[in-house]
């Protein structure tokens, strides 16, 4: 990594937000200055790699993928091809939504994790269709129509403290949760985390894919409110309160965000649960407007291509899609270690029901009705 | 000759239908094939809008859906079709779904039918699907409407692919009918080829009949060619038996001649000389009157020759011959006379002929008795005549008598082509031709009458001149 490579002022933001743990989010004024947007943009983090040719073709990314993540990626790709001068732009996942929306025309890859709201752009046609040697030998189920492409497979886990395991035996399915949460309910008063389901669009995501893997997750929501699980919005601070052992048990966190966490804490386990574990993968598209669409192509030719996938599987936390390669890292990998229980979100029109306002009303009540109704139940129960 | 056969004839005119018919068929097997995807794929959009239905409710006093996603899922084929849907309620209101998607009119039907229809929204051609329901609840009937759409990626995949197999069927078809057509057209145009391939190889001097086995309508070519040929091996036997006539007849006086001056030759009178010089010069005026008659015979017998007629006077014509010959008949003792009527009888003719075919039947008559001879003429039909008393001709070998050197009786000096070369002169006038008898006992006598054409009509104005003037 060479100095050059960046702008002086991205590369100076960068070490302060590596720095702060990721915990920051800094929009630099001189960030802003790049662009005269009708609206102004929303919080977001920038990297920027100037291009070291003489006559460099912008390349803008809008994504929700942080940026020590996509940085590996960004640098190979930047080496590969220095010609193009790279703007990557991370945001929080409705941002990113919200932003291609209110502007439609401005990036020319958007990157983000909430699937069901990528696919919900895709499917409007706001996409374009990318057909290339390398797009066309990608999985099937990992692609839609050529317009969204899968790049990572990105497990769902559980972070659970050595001691609580140590005392009650090992945790490593949901089962095992259910049943300890019931057996040990009162001794787990409020040292357990998750999502919310209602401020969070993650947690969202999550309880309406399991709501429909198995009816068994009402009785989990239901041990889980009995146990007066604290919700939180987002990954890191479920990792932060593990990490300070205020909590014992985090559930649903995202595995590539806890990997490096839970290496860096050894009284911490990830846990892949082996009944069943969610997978989400990252989705990328080029919008229709896209203003540099031959850029957008190299990159998203880039991203599934061999070198692309190669370095996110090295850096062994995103999880590489690339059917052909295996090792730590990988989605064959993971899908050996776990060869029932891996459950990636299909991309297919159900994700359309996600995003149902009426749906999510439903499922938020019941979800409530569930959690909180046990708490309510308590005295009638102690009466 | 390749631009005009047969073969590419009956070929166009087979193939031309067949190609409008294959079109014909095309259209409809993609018209069918249109029909067939629409209806497989509008029971994904009738199931769709079913298991979506079964989820709409009354809940916190409004309609309510909780969207079962494998409704979205049944819509979308290994194609990824787009998917939209949308839950209107009885007033039209939106309350879930893609707030923008389109409806169809569905007035007319019953309440719980289902209704399709082609849109193209946002620039996306999809098919739409419509159902019209209401909660069954207790109390509450509240009317909705459910609108599901996918776009066409699957459905045009199964037409084509549909489309396809017919395709190949058809063109396996056509294929086939087209060798089938071939092998036909020649096998039912193998004769001609057999007819032209005998035709080609005869030997070009033979009038043998064709042989040949052939369908019926090639049959009938044959039997005319063969009908041709047969006409020219009579013409032919004809000419051959008159050549050998006409040598024999030459010959005859020419090898009297011969044994005359031989005869003479042995002799040393000078007188006896001049009596064979004198019968040496007899016989071949003879002889040369016999040269003269064949050379006018070959002439009137060759179909090429078409002289140009002239409008004559018969009357004139009979006139000068007897003018001509009266001297000669008086000398031999018999009586020449002329009957004609008042005016000029106008034919078209050419009176040289005419004076020949005269002169002929009256050196006929001379020579074979007669001793009354007259030359008819009359006015309509305009009528050429020579009556004699003589022995006649009984009536069934009068056709035989119009032969060359065929004559009546054997004996006599008569060369027997009088009556062949009068023949002949008619033929040439396009004049009918009888033998009749004389009619004057105790002899039967002979008619012979040239019955002319009354080609010249009376407004004619040469022809009106000499009826005046005569």
């Amino acid at each position: 990594m060479t100095l050059s490579r960046y702008a002086s002022s991205s590369w100076r933001r960068l070490g302060a937000v590596l720095l702060l743990g990721l915990a920051g989010v800094v929009s630099s004024a001189m960030a802003q200055q790049d662009e005269t947007p009708q609206q102004p943009l929303p919080p977001h983090e920038q990297a920027h790699f100037a291009a070291k040719t003489d006559e460099g073709v912008p390349l803008i990314i809008h994504a929700a993928l942080d940026i020590p993540y996509a940085m590996p990626l960004l640098e190979d790709f930047h080496q590969r091809h220095p010609q193009y001068d790279i703007t990557y732009r991370n945001f929080s996942t409705l941002d990113v939504h919200q932003r291609f929306l209110d502007a439609p025309a401005e990036a020319d890859v958007v990157i983000s994790s909430a699937m069901p709201w990528q696919y919900l752009l895709v499917n409007a046609g706001h996409a374009q269709s990318i057909e290339t040697p390398t797009t066309r030998r990608w999985p099937s189920d990992a692609k839609w129509r050529h317009e969204l492409f899968a790049f990572t497979f990105e497990p769902i886990v559980m972070v659970v403290s050595r001691a609580l395991e140590e005392r009650v035996g090992p945790i490593n399915s949901h089962a095992d949760l259910l049943s300890l949460l019931v057996e040990q309910s009162d001794a787990l008063q409020g040292r357990v985390v998750t999502y919310s389901p209602v401020s969070a669009g993650a947690g969202y995501t999550y309880a309406i894919e399991e709501s429909r893997l198995s009816p068994r997750y009402w009785d989990l929501v239901a041990a889980l409110g009995r146990a007066d699980t604290q919700l939180v919005d987002t990954t890191s601070s479920m990792l932060d309160g593990l990490a300070d052992g205020r909590f014992d048990i985090g559930y649903n966190v995202l595995g590539s965000y806890a990997r490096e966490s839970v290496a860096a804490s050894p009284s911490l386990r990830m846990v892949i649960p082996d009944d069943y574990a969610l997978v989400i993968r990252r989705l990328a598209f080029v919008p229709r407007q896209a203003p540099h669409p031959s850029a957008a192509r190299r990159f998203i030719d880039y991203l599934l291509g061999s070198h692309g996938q190669r370095v996110i599987a090295e850096a062994n936390e995103l999880g590489a899609l690339h059917p052909e390669l295996d090792g730590p890292g990988t989605a064959n990998a993971l899908r050996r270690a776990q060869p029932e229980g891996l459950r990636p979100t299909p991309l297919s029109p159900g994700l359309l029901a996600t995003l149902d306002d009426l749906k999510r009303r439903a499922l938020l009540s019941r979800w409530q009705r569930e959690f909180h109704d046990q708490i309510a139940g308590k005295p009638v129960h102690g009466r | 000759m390749r631009g005009d056969s047969l073969h590419s004839r009956l070929l166009t005119w087979l193939l031309l239908p067949m190609l409008l018919v294959g079109t014909v068929v095309l259209w409809r097997a993609w018209l069918d094939a249109r029909q067939t995807a629409d209806r497989a794929f509008d029971r994904l959009l009738d199931a769709a809008t079913l298991a979506i239905a079964e989820q709409a409710q009354w809940q916190e006093d409004r309609l309510w859906l909780d969207l079962p996603p494998a409704a979205l899922e049944m819509l979308a084929t290994q194609h990824d079709e787009r998917v939209f849907y949308r839950l209107v309620d009885a007033r039209g209101d939106h309350v879930t779904g893609n707030a923008d998607l389109p409806g169809i009119d569905l007035s007319g039907r019953r309440a719980s039918d289902m209704g399709y229809a082609n849109i193209s929204w946002n620039g996306m051609p999809m098919r739409l699907g419509v159902r019209r329901s209401r909660l069954e609840d207790w109390r509450l009937r509240e009317p909705y409407e459910i609108r599901v759409a996918h776009t066409l990626e699957g459905r045009d995949a199964l037409s084509q692919e549909l489309f396809r197999q017919s395709l190949a069927y058809l063109l396996a078809v056509a294929v086939l009918s087209v060798a089938a057509l071939i092998v036909a057209i020649r096998l039912a145009l193998e004769p001609l080829t057999k007819l032209r391939r005998q035709i080609r190889s005869r030997d070009p001097r033979t009038l043998a009949p064709l042989e040949l086995a052939l369908p019926r309508e090639l049959a009938e070519l044959r039997d005319t060619v063969n009908e041709l040929l047969a006409r020219m091996r009579r013409v032919k036997a004809n000419q051959e038996r008159f050549i050998g006539d006409a040598s024999h007849q030459l010959r005859t006086p020419l090898a009297g001649l011969s044994a005359r001056a031989e005869l003479a030759l042995r002799q040393t009178d000078p007188q006896a000389w001049r009596t064979a010089l004198s019968a040496m010069h007899a016989t071949s005026q003879g002889a040369s009157r016999l040269a003269m008659q064949l050379l006018s015979l070959t002439r009137l017998d060759n179909p090429e020759y078409q002289p140009q007629l002239t409008p004559t006077g018969l009357v004139q014509v009979a006139r000068e011959a007897v003018m001509t010959h009266w001297q000669r008949c008086q000398r031999s003792g018999v009586d020449l006379g002329l009957d004609a009527p008042e005016g000029e009888v106008t034919v078209l003719a050419l009176d040289w002929q005419l004076g020949e075919a005269l002169a002929n039947l009256i050196d006929n008559a001379c020579r074979y008795g007669a001793r009354h001879v007259t030359i008819v003429v009359t006015d309509t039909p305009p009528t050429l005549s020579v009556v004699d008393d003589g022995p006649g001709i009984p009536s069934e070998r009068r056709l035989l008598a119009l032969r060359p050197f065929h004559r009546g009786q054997q004996s006599g000096e008569g060369s027997g082509l009088g009556l062949a070369i009068v023949d002949g002169i008619a033929r040439t006038h396009g004049a009918r031709l009888t033998l009749a008898d004389g009619g004057t006992a105790p002899s039967p006598g002979l008619s012979v009458s040239m019955e002319f054409q009354a080609t010249v009509t009376p407004d004619d104005p040469p022809v009106t001149t000499r009826h005046s003037l005569s």
